[in-house]
């Protein structure tokens, strides 16, 4: 592509997530943003009037064969995703599809080898890995102030049962994967982990529960606990729908210093040794003020409504770019595979039960 | 007639599936599965379905035969999305599952979609006021019940089905008291902003009345703005609360000319600092400000013209109801109807 022809973008998919992608196609100079289609009539007209797109669909595969996108967003349930991708690759669209983009590794890798064999680009959102804490920690990782990382803990604790993904009124399972509810997040706590450890492939075990706690029929499962190894590596990863507050947590440890951070409320704790002595309650203070520092930007932030979506429009902007100038995309296909193998491993604990 | 009623177990739909059966009518109420039981008191042959209208299932069925529809559904908390779904959506879902043998549609539209800022202070806001038009600046409520207004509207003009708009003001009654006219708690004192500005209040039952007139009124296409005839300053009302009983601090006021001019000049910093992304508060929101306490006067002669409605239950009374001796009159004084209009038997869960 041109510098100055841009991409004719698409969505499928109105809902919530659909606004995060959508404030960035409606500004971008690199996207015309041609249409968007929803199995509402009334939020795809309502999406295209807010966010200025040219044309609202009810129907997907009406919207590809008039509109004729060159990218697609595939922003629908997951259980959906796997259809849609497949017919928007066989219209000649590249594809950005939200997380979980396939319920299986072998759903997922079956995807990609049909873009691969299309010469279409398939790119699941990892957009936590845009986001600016995400890439402070991993500049410090890159720059080997925490030493060689050795253990990584996310702790993802969030009520979701009181949104719609639990809500008894609607019928059926919420999120119609193996892995219930709790798979919705599991992409996020898989890549995080698989990126702040730097590991590659597939992981060497995962054991612990993937349990549903509350008895909701709808969330299928709500909670998980698990400690997983990679390499030489280790980590724990967490999912709870019970406890307060809401936080993303993230504890990195390495030989020469421990970080932690929530990706939710950012802030950076450095503990770095000596910890012990004279010097221990230095660093003590130094984090208070840290964390002072950052109780105000993330007022700031709250008020300016920069919220845990804020690296969307990057990552968006990096695929955009590597499309238009065929360079490698910021996600790549085995970033995408060893995020579903691991999640697969992290589901069969549950499926063990 | 055989109307069928969404929100049945709302704070407004309890009243009105009660008033329909009072008034003879063969009434099917809609319930959300996780409604809680007891949450209402209806005679025995309200019929009650039980679905959710942001997914079709057999409530579709139950709608056949239906000579009225009465649309309460909307969700009232949330953000946009989860509005979006329970009002707009909920409502798409419903239309589409219509039959023809509905003669009249009464929409349960609000206040909230007023445009506020085009009315000039102390003017008269009636059914001919401009709605907003930049709803993003207002709250996710407004946002879906204007699109949720539009949609019925829309529908109704191209299927012709016949229908009646009610645009309530604030409905208040036993478990909602609006926060006894304040706007806000500072210990045991009680701000009340805009003091001289006429709060516009309905009772419940008052309003559920109009609701029901509205089945069987001639007007077609008719939008109706529902305020009782008494309405109070919000000074007037929160004294009124507090000598009732309601646990209501002292009052100190705060001017409606102090409030906005707070209001404005924080918009004035959010747009020359914050590039007007900041997302404020009620309180400091102008274009919010405007919608709770400017000083307006409100119309509804027009429902007292064409409704022939006229509210039985005077603003005494509606706060006695909440807060005095007669706070559990509500049911009390409905039953002798209601088991006029079920045969005489009280057979109501509880």
């Amino acid at each position: 592509m041109a510098e100055q022809v841009r991409a004719r973008a698409a969505i499928i998919g109105c809902g919530a997530i659909a606004v995060e992608h959508l404030k960035y196609l409606s500004a971008s100079p690199l996207v015309e943003l041609v249409a968007v289609c929803d199995v509402s009539k009334a939020a795809a007209e309502f999406t295209r009037d807010r966010f200025g797109a040219a044309a609202a669909f009810v129907d997907s595969q009406a919207m590809l064969d008039q509109a004729r996108p060159d990218v697609v967003h595939v922003l629908t349930p997951p259980h959906h995703h796997a259809e849609l991708v497949l017919a928007c690759l066989d219209s000649g669209a590249h594809v950005i599809c939200e997380k979980p983009m396939a319920g299986t590794a072998d759903e997922t890798e079956a995807l990609l080898r049909h873009a691969r064999e299309r010469k279409r680009r398939l790119i699941e959102s990892h957009n936590y890995l845009f986001n600016d804490i995400v890439i402070g920690l991993g500049a410090m990782i890159a720059d080997g102030s925490l030493g060689e990382i050795v253990e990584v803990d996310l702790l993802l604790s969030l009520d979701f049962l009181s949104g719609p993904l639990g809500d008894t009124n609607l019928e059926g399972a919420s999120v119609r994967l193996p892995g219930g509810a709790v798979q919705d997040f599991l992409p996020h706590l898989a890549y995080l982990f698989l990126h702040f450890t730097g590991h590659q492939g597939e992981v060497g075990d995962a054991r612990g529960y993937f349990e549903n706690l509350s008895g909701n029929p709808r969330a299928v499962f709500d909670h998980m606990d698990a400690l997983v190894r990679a390499g030489g590596k280790r980590g724990r990863l967490k999912v709870v729908s019970d406890g307060h507050p809401d936080m993303f947590r993230v504890t990195i440890r390495g030989t020469k210093g421990t970080v932690e951070t929530d990706l939710f409320n950012p802030y950076l704790r450095v503990d770095g040794s000596p910890n012990i002595g004279k010097r221990a309650p230095w660093g003590q203070i130094r984090n208070g003020l840290a964390l002072a520092r950052a109780g105000v930007r993330n007022f700031r932030q709250k008020v300016l409504q920069h919220g845990t979506y804020h690296g969307m429009p990057r990552m968006l902007d990096a695929i955009y770019r590597s499309i238009r100038d065929d360079t490698t995309p910021p996600i790549s296909e085995s970033d995408m595979l060893d995020s579903a193998r691991l999640i697969d491993r992290l589901v069969q604990l549950g499926a063990a039960r | 007639m055989r109307i069928f009623v969404t929100g049945s177990t709302g704070f407004l739909g309890r009243s009105v599936v009660a008033k329909c059966a009072e008034a003879g009518h063969d009434v099917v109420a809609l319930v959300r599965p996780n409604a809680p039981e007891g949450s209402w008191e209806w005679p025995d042959h309200v019929e009650i379905v039980t679905g959710d209208l942001r997914q079709r299932s057999e409530w579709c069925a139950a709608l056949d035969g239906a000579d009225a529809v009465i649309h309460l559904a909307a969700a009232t908390a949330g953000d946009l999305p989860e509005q979006f779904a329970g009002t707009v959506i909920a409502t798409e879902n419903l239309l589409d599952c219509l039959p023809s043998t509905v003669r009249r549609i009464v929409h349960i539209s609000s206040f909230s979609v007023y445009d506020f800022g085009s009315i000039g202070t102390g003017a008269e806001l009636d059914e001919d006021c401009a709605l907003e038009a930049r709803p993003q600046r207002r709250d996710a409520y407004t946002w879906a019940k204007l699109v949720q207004e539009k949609l019925v509207v829309d529908f109704c003009r191209e299927k012709s089905f016949s229908l009646v708009v009610i645009r309530p003001g604030a409905i208040f009654g036993p478990g909602k008291h609006w926060d006894f006219g304040r706007g806000l708690k500072m210990g045991g004192f009680d701000l009340i902003f805009a003091p001289f500005a006429r709060m516009k209040l309905t009772n419940v039952d008052n309003c559920a009345d109009a609701i029901v007139r509205a089945l069987d009124v001639s007007a077609d296409g008719g939008t109706f703005n529902i305020v009782d005839a008494d309405l109070p300053t919000h000074a007037a009302y929160h004294r009124l609360c507090r000598h009732a009983g309601a646990p209501a601090g002292r009052a100190v006021y705060v001017p409606w000319l102090l409030v906005a001019a707070a209001g404005l000049c924080v918009r004035a910093v959010n747009r020359a600092f914050l590039g007007g992304q900041a997302k404020l508060p009620e309180i400091l929101d102008y274009a919010r400000q405007q919608a709770r306490w400017k000083p307006l006067r409100y119309s509804n002669a027009r429902a007292t013209r064409d409704l022939e409605w006229h509210p039985a239950i005077s603003l005494q009374e509606g706060v006695a109801r909440m807060f005095g001796d007669l706070a559990l009159a509500p049911l009390q004084a409905q039953r002798p109807a209601l088991e006029a209009a079920s045969g005489g038997a009280r057979d109501t869960k509880s």
